[in-house]
């Protein structure tokens, strides 16, 4: 469904290309995730999926086609009407990335407002909280009311993941989502991914630098360096077999509950 | 309603000290508005028996503390010059300076938004030097300048009023008294309509770079649907509480200008009465003006509660 071909990114105000060429894929119902240490391109590739990279202040070269149709020869317009319909994102720090002055429900129920006009208020409402529903939000039609300050860490992505899904897009890239949860609401999140992806079928793109979390919920694996990808294969291979020195010192660097390395 | 106490408490407050204040400004200041009303005819004693007439003779403090007693219980005290009732001096010339305010707040809330949004969108265009420059000329430009310079175009080149020619009250001519009180408020609203735009500007360039912005560009917001569904509520509560420290400098940016256009308002009285050491109408119009800055205030904070429910939690506290 998407199909990175030759990215190359470069901002104006940096020697070094973020991205430097890189070829990734993500087919129909499938997990990606994303690893690499911070500065290695993954966000900065996310970004340019999503459209949110400033066009003034970088260069894109390559082709990202969606479901057929180059998104960096999109028109501007074009690029709007797909995102928040076909691509929704989750980012990282959930309590910045909502608008604190509108309520809760009206952030989830933006993306029906901004692309399915032909709802009524009553029956975007509904979609609004069947999304909240389905992300386990407690008591949605409260949670509607509330301001995003009045909802905890873990309530607050779920709400993002609400709005993120809620014109039930095809593809959701998630950035980083439960890097500033703790641990067990972050184990909450990856179950929640886990049974929105197997009940609808929604491809991901996840991005993180923590390899447990990845490991717990991806089907494939793709690893980036220094703005490039130096290993792709089905998560076991790659954690278990790992090929390049890269990943392999990666994978050597996690943490166990025995304080000796995985191998 | 804790938060209503909170308000009237400081409200009382407020005006005590400044009401203190101007007494004691008055006792600093040399001058004795006895001799003052008897001139140099005046002899010794008459200027005794005048000062002992007014109170002058007693202490201070205690002094203070009659006009205090007599102000909550509704007794403003009289003019040394003129006996008719407070209210009726003062009244008046507060409702003529209260529509000056008016037209100049409304005018600079109704340019100023608009024009703060726009300002932010010319933003590293070619013209946004040009912007800046013009921006900077309104705000050094001195109101009183502005009124000088309408005064001779709009006043004696285009006849539209007649510079010093304020009618004797709004009644009598209302046409001609509100021509006046509209370019007197526009001279008045222009550095400040500046000012405001300046601030909204750079208000909505940093609200720009937040997080929720890129989230809400994600859900296919387009540059309008992010300024006006997001940004701009973002922006307000700061405009907010800059437009009533506007309203609240209005009523003493209206002294310069109701000298300028020769409106008698409030300001231009209460410059008079000052010199003519008048001090229970003076003490009057200041309690007044302290009320009218800590009302402004107050209003802000209920409209930016309206707007942020975050300060909901803390108003409550």
């Amino acid at each position: 469904m998407l199909d990175i071909q030759d990215l190359h990114v470069k901002f104006h105000t940096r020697d070094h290309e973020a991205v430097g060429g890189i070829n990734l894929r993500i087919d129909d119902g499938e997990i990606l995730g994303l690893v690499g240490e911070s500065g290695s391109g993954k966000s900065v590739t996310a970004m340019s999926i999503a459209g949110l990279l400033p066009r003034k202040q970088c260069a894109l070269r390559g082709a990202i086609l969606l479901d057929g149709q180059d998104l960096l020869l999109a028109d501007r317009s074009i690029l709007r009407r797909m995102q928040g319909s076909a691509i929704g994102v989750v980012f990282q720090e959930p309590m910045s990335s909502m608008n604190p002055l509108l309520r809760v429900g009206v952030q989830v129920g933006e993306a029906l407002r901004i692309h399915r006009k032909d709802l009524s208020p009553e029956a975007r409402r509904a979609l609004v909280l069947q999304a909240m529903a389905d992300v386990e939000l407690p008591n949605p039609e409260e949670c509607y009311r509330k301001y995003p300050h009045e909802l905890s860490g873990g309530q607050q992505q779920r709400a993002m993941i609400a709005a993120a899904i809620v014109s039930r897009p095809s593809l959701l890239l998630l950035d980083e989502p439960t890097t500033a949860l703790d641990v067990t609401i972050q184990a909450q999140i990856l179950e929640l991914l886990k049974k929105l992806n197997a009940e609808t079928g929604i491809s991901m793109l996840f991005i993180s630098h923590n390899l447990n979390v990845v490991r717990k919920l991806c089907t494939r694996v793709a690893v980036m360096q220094k703005g490039l990808l130096v290993e792709t294969g089905s998560t076991d291979a790659v954690f278990h077999h790992p090929q390049h020195p890269y990943t392999q010192r990666l994978i050597a660097s996690i943490p166990t509950r025995h304080g000796r390395e995985v191998r | 309603m804790n938060y209503v106490i909170r308000r009237i408490l400081m409200l009382l407050l407020t005006m005590l000290i400044v009401s203190f204040l101007t007494f004691l400004a008055f006792e600093l200041v040399s001058g004795d508005v006895a001799q003052t009303k008897l001139g140099t005819e005046g002899t010794p004693e008459q200027v005794a028996a005048l000062r002992h007439e007014l109170g002058l003779d007693q202490p201070f403090l205690l002094r203070y503390g009659q006009w205090l007693g007599g102000f909550f219980t509704g007794d403003l005290g009289v003019s040394y010059y003129n006996p008719q009732p407070m209210w009726e001096l003062i009244g008046p010339k507060l409702g003529v300076t209260l529509i000056l305010a008016a037209i100049s707040f409304l005018l600079i809330t109704l340019i100023s938004i608009p024009l703060g949004l726009l300002s932010y969108r010319l933003a590293g265009s070619p013209l946004d030097g040009l912007r800046t420059a013009f921006n900077q000329l309104c705000m050094a430009v001195p109101p009183f300048f502005i009124g000088i310079l309408f005064s001779w175009f709009f006043g004696i080149t285009l006849k539209l009023f007649i510079p010093e020619g304020f009618p004797s009250s709004i009644r009598a001519n209302p046409g001609e008294a509100m021509t006046q009180l509209f370019f007197a408020a526009v001279c008045l609203s222009i550095p400040r309509i500046a000012m405001t735009v300046r601030m909204m500007r750079s208000t909505v360039i940093g609200e720009m770079q937040k997080a929720y912005v890129r989230t809400a560009i994600s859900r296919g917001n387009d540059r309008r649907g992010v300024l006006l569904r997001h940004v701009l509520k973002n922006s307000l509560t700061g405009t907010v509480t800059f437009l009533a420290q506007t309203l609240a400098e209005l009523i003493g940016g209206s002294i310069v200008v109701e000298q300028v256009f020769g409106i008698p308002g409030l300001g231009r009285f209460l410059v008079a009465e000052i010199r003519a050491l008048d001090y229970p109408v003076v003490q009057t119009i200041v309690v007044i003006l302290a009320f009218w800055v800590v009302l402004a205030g107050t209003v802000a904070d209920l409209i930016n509660q309206r707007i942020d429910p975050r300060l909901r939690l803390g108003g409550a506290k």
